[in-house]
């Protein structure tokens, strides 16, 4: 019963009440005159485009008017337009370190965790990157895919807001990774425009041979661009540190500098910001802003329309006209009408309507 | 000539107008009027829920029927959670969450259910017993974890579990429930079957390699006092072995929902308790959850358009059902 591919209704059972557009077809305001024969009135082509015309009045007046009542509107639509934007997946560290400010410890009174830093920094890259479509993954001990890539930017905001709720124990970035790049996987909308990853974390780990190999694998059929941003934590080890004794060099001690490297080795385009404080992490994200403004598809949602009081201006319209065929209307007889409406009720079967 | 004076006089005659001609002018001023109806603002109700998916492992326990296929209480749970996301009234929000170990781990705020509903749906068909970060199974304590996630929310409750506690609770039973009571409203979904089934088993790359034993997981919770009636075991000892010597027998690797458990549960932080069924979440939670008023507007229009409608009908109507009745009388 929906009239278009656009058209909806919001009550479909009002629909059912358009077998009363019939009614326009069978009966009419109108009088009826009681003529002795059919026969002795003219063929007349205006007086049959009158009948026809107010028959079909009446029938979109009811139309109309049961069209509004069902609540007739334009769908909401999502009109695919290019801008420049990013499909970007952020993937955040939730172990307990984050809940630590960068100088590792408790936040106190006036000082922020590493988490709200990096939540009211990417709040900000929220709002103003409205075309992005952004999914939302988190890791620990495990991956957890958090939020499908999306362009509800209501909807990441609250998946970034959580990101600052105590976290747990470890971190095991590898799976995280691999968790990012399936969701791109997954997603079936990106597959003319590239990717991005956004890694957030104070830390790295080892990462299990079979998941490198995977992640590697991963990469080569689908490229992204991957960043890392590294809240480095005052006296941590960073990302681009020396090793002191050559002993050293070893995922094991110096995990960050590893994943540094290993990432780099993806043959996809990476970037690593480290971060100590939290006008770093601004600056970092300021980075990827420019970064990330390549040419791309993104949906635009053009918001329902309502077309009841269309509806109802027609079903105006029409009543108009109605009404004033009504009042134009006149008697070929010049009896009083009480007579002859009897005569008329007495013998219906030879009424014919005037018009 | 005498024609034309006839209508001359006619036209000048002051007539009335017939009652038809009223009716149809009342429905166009009815018609107008619809269109300029004003829309009322009005309150409408909605919830604020957030809902903690227990991922544990008894939950991968494969008891629910789906078209004769067996369903898992974890993808029952979920299903669950979609339709409701589906039926809430719009205006209502809902945030996701899972527990495994001793806590409640939040994945996103609560989200609108109407304008935001396919990144919610996503979330929620996402949800895998893989996001556990231990194997471990404290309900009690992830259900107190979830109420203070959900009190820092101004949210209800949705705790979906199949009540396993494992290890099994010791001896001096439920943790005592130290917030508020009745701060949080909102229920606890009992998931799961009520004859106990074996637990299925992963190995470490996910595949599943068959079901818990009897031996693989602890029977009995060994920490505090040991039970009434242990010197009577086999081998006890009151310093080297206080609980006795054998390995003690139980059916904590059989799961089924621990319906007495999670109703004794809810009672502590005032929450109701319901059991997922076929029948869709949404009555539970409009019974346990607080309804809070959301902005909406109420459009007046269809009051006048249903009365010219009614009006327009009527005086189609009115000519027809006169008609039938008189030929009724007239046919001999």
């Amino acid at each position: 019963m929906i009239p278009g591919p656009d058209l909806s209704v919001d009550h479909p059972l009002v629909l059912l009440l358009l077998v009363l557009g019939l009614l326009p077809l069978v009966a009419s305001p109108l009088r009826g005159t009681g003529v002795p024969a059919l026969a002795l009135a003219p063929a007349d082509g205006l007086s049959m485009a009158l009948s026809v015309g107010l028959k079909i009045a009446g029938l979109l007046a009811i139309y109309a008017l049961v069209l509004g009542l069902a609540g007739l509107h334009l769908q909401a639509q999502s009109v695919a337009r290019l801008g420049n934007g990013a499909h970007l997946m952020l993937l955040f560290d939730r172990s307990a370190s984050m809940d630590n400010t960068f100088a590792n410890r408790q936040p106190g009174q006036g000082e922020e965790s590493k988490s709200a830093a990096a939540k009211r920094l990417l709040m900000d890259f929220l709002a103003h990157r409205p075309r992005d479509r952004i999914g939302v993954a988190a890791f620990s001990t495990s991956p957890m895919p958090v939020l499908p890539l999306t362009d509800h930017h209501d909807a990441v905001a609250a998946a970034v807001a959580a990101i600052d709720r105590p976290g747990l124990a470890l971190t095991d970035v590898g799976r995280g990774l691999a968790l990012a790049l399936e969701a791109f996987d997954t997603d079936n909308d990106t597959a003319t425009a590239g990717g991005a990853v956004l890694l957030v974390s104070d830390g790295a780990a080892l990462i299990d041979p079979r998941v490198q190999a995977a992640l590697r694998d991963g990469l080569k059929r689908r490229p992204v661009r991957l960043y890392w941003l590294f809240l480095r934590t005052a006296g941590a080890r960073g990302i681009f540190d020396k090793p002191e004794a050559p002993g050293d060099d070893i995922p094991q001690v110096m995990p960050e500098r590893h994943l540094n490297i290993f990432l780099s080795s993806l043959g996809v385009p990476y970037r690593a910001f480290e971060a100590g404080s939290p006008q770093a992490v601004a600056q970092a994200i300021a980075e990827i802003d420019r970064q990330e403004r390549a040419p791309m598809l993104y949906t635009e949602r053009v918001a329902r329309r309502d077309l009841d009081r269309l509806c109802y201006a027609l079903a105006a319209a029409a009543l108009a006209l109605l009404t004033a065929a009504k009042w134009a209307e006149r008697q070929l007889d010049a009896r009083p009408p009480q007579v002859r409406t009897k005569q008329a009720e007495s013998s219906p079967d030879v009424t014919r309507r005037a018009a | 000539m005498t024609k034309a004076r006839w209508t001359m006089a006619r036209w000048t005659l002051p007539h009335r107008p017939d009652a038809r001609a009223v009716v149809l002018a009342m429905a166009f001023v009815l018609a107008i009027a619809a269109i300029l109806a004003p829309r009322l603002q009005s309150r409408n109700e909605a919830y604020r829920l957030l809902a903690i998916v227990d991922v544990t492992g008894s939950m991968n326990v494969r008891d629910y029927d789906h078209g004769g296929r067996p369903l898992s209480r974890l993808e029952a749970a979920k299903s669950a959670l979609r339709t409701l996301a589906a039926q809430l009234p719009c205006g209502s929000q809902l945030g996701l969450g899972i527990f495994t170990e001793r806590r409640s781990f939040l994945l996103f705020e609560p989200i609108d259910t109407c304008a935001d509903f396919a990144p919610l749906d996503g979330a929620i068909s996402a949800l895998d017993w893989r996001m556990a970060w231990e194997g471990d199974s404290y309900v009690a304590q992830g259900l107190y974890s979830a109420v203070n996630l959900a009190a820092g929310l101004n949210a209800d409750l949705i705790f979906l579990t199949d009540g396993q506690e494992a290890p099994p609770l010791p001896r001096s039973g439920i943790p005592p429930f130290t917030g508020e009571m009745g701060k949080v409203r909102g229920l606890i979904v009992g998931v799961g079957g009520a004859t106990p089934v074996p637990i299925p088993r992963f190995d470490t790359f996910g595949r599943e390699v068959g079901f818990y034993g009897p031996t693989d997981v602890p029977q009995e919770n060994r920490s505090g006092p040991p039970p009434e009636g242990a010197e009577a075991r086999e081998g006890w000892h009151p310093r080297n072995a206080p609980w006795g010597a054998e390995l003690s027998g139980g059916e904590e690797h059989m799961s089924a929902v621990r319906t007495e458990h999670l109703e004794a549960l809810a009672a502590r932080p005032g929450l109701s308790y319901a059991a997922l069924t076929s029948t869709p979440l949404e009555g539970a939670v409009a019974a346990a959850a607080r309804p809070r008023p959301v902005p909406g507007h109420r459009d007046t229009a269809p009051v006048p358009a249903a009365l010219a409608l009614l009006l327009l009908v009527g005086l189609y109507a009115a000519p027809l059902i006169r008609s039938v009745r008189y030929k009724r009388i007239a046919t001999p």
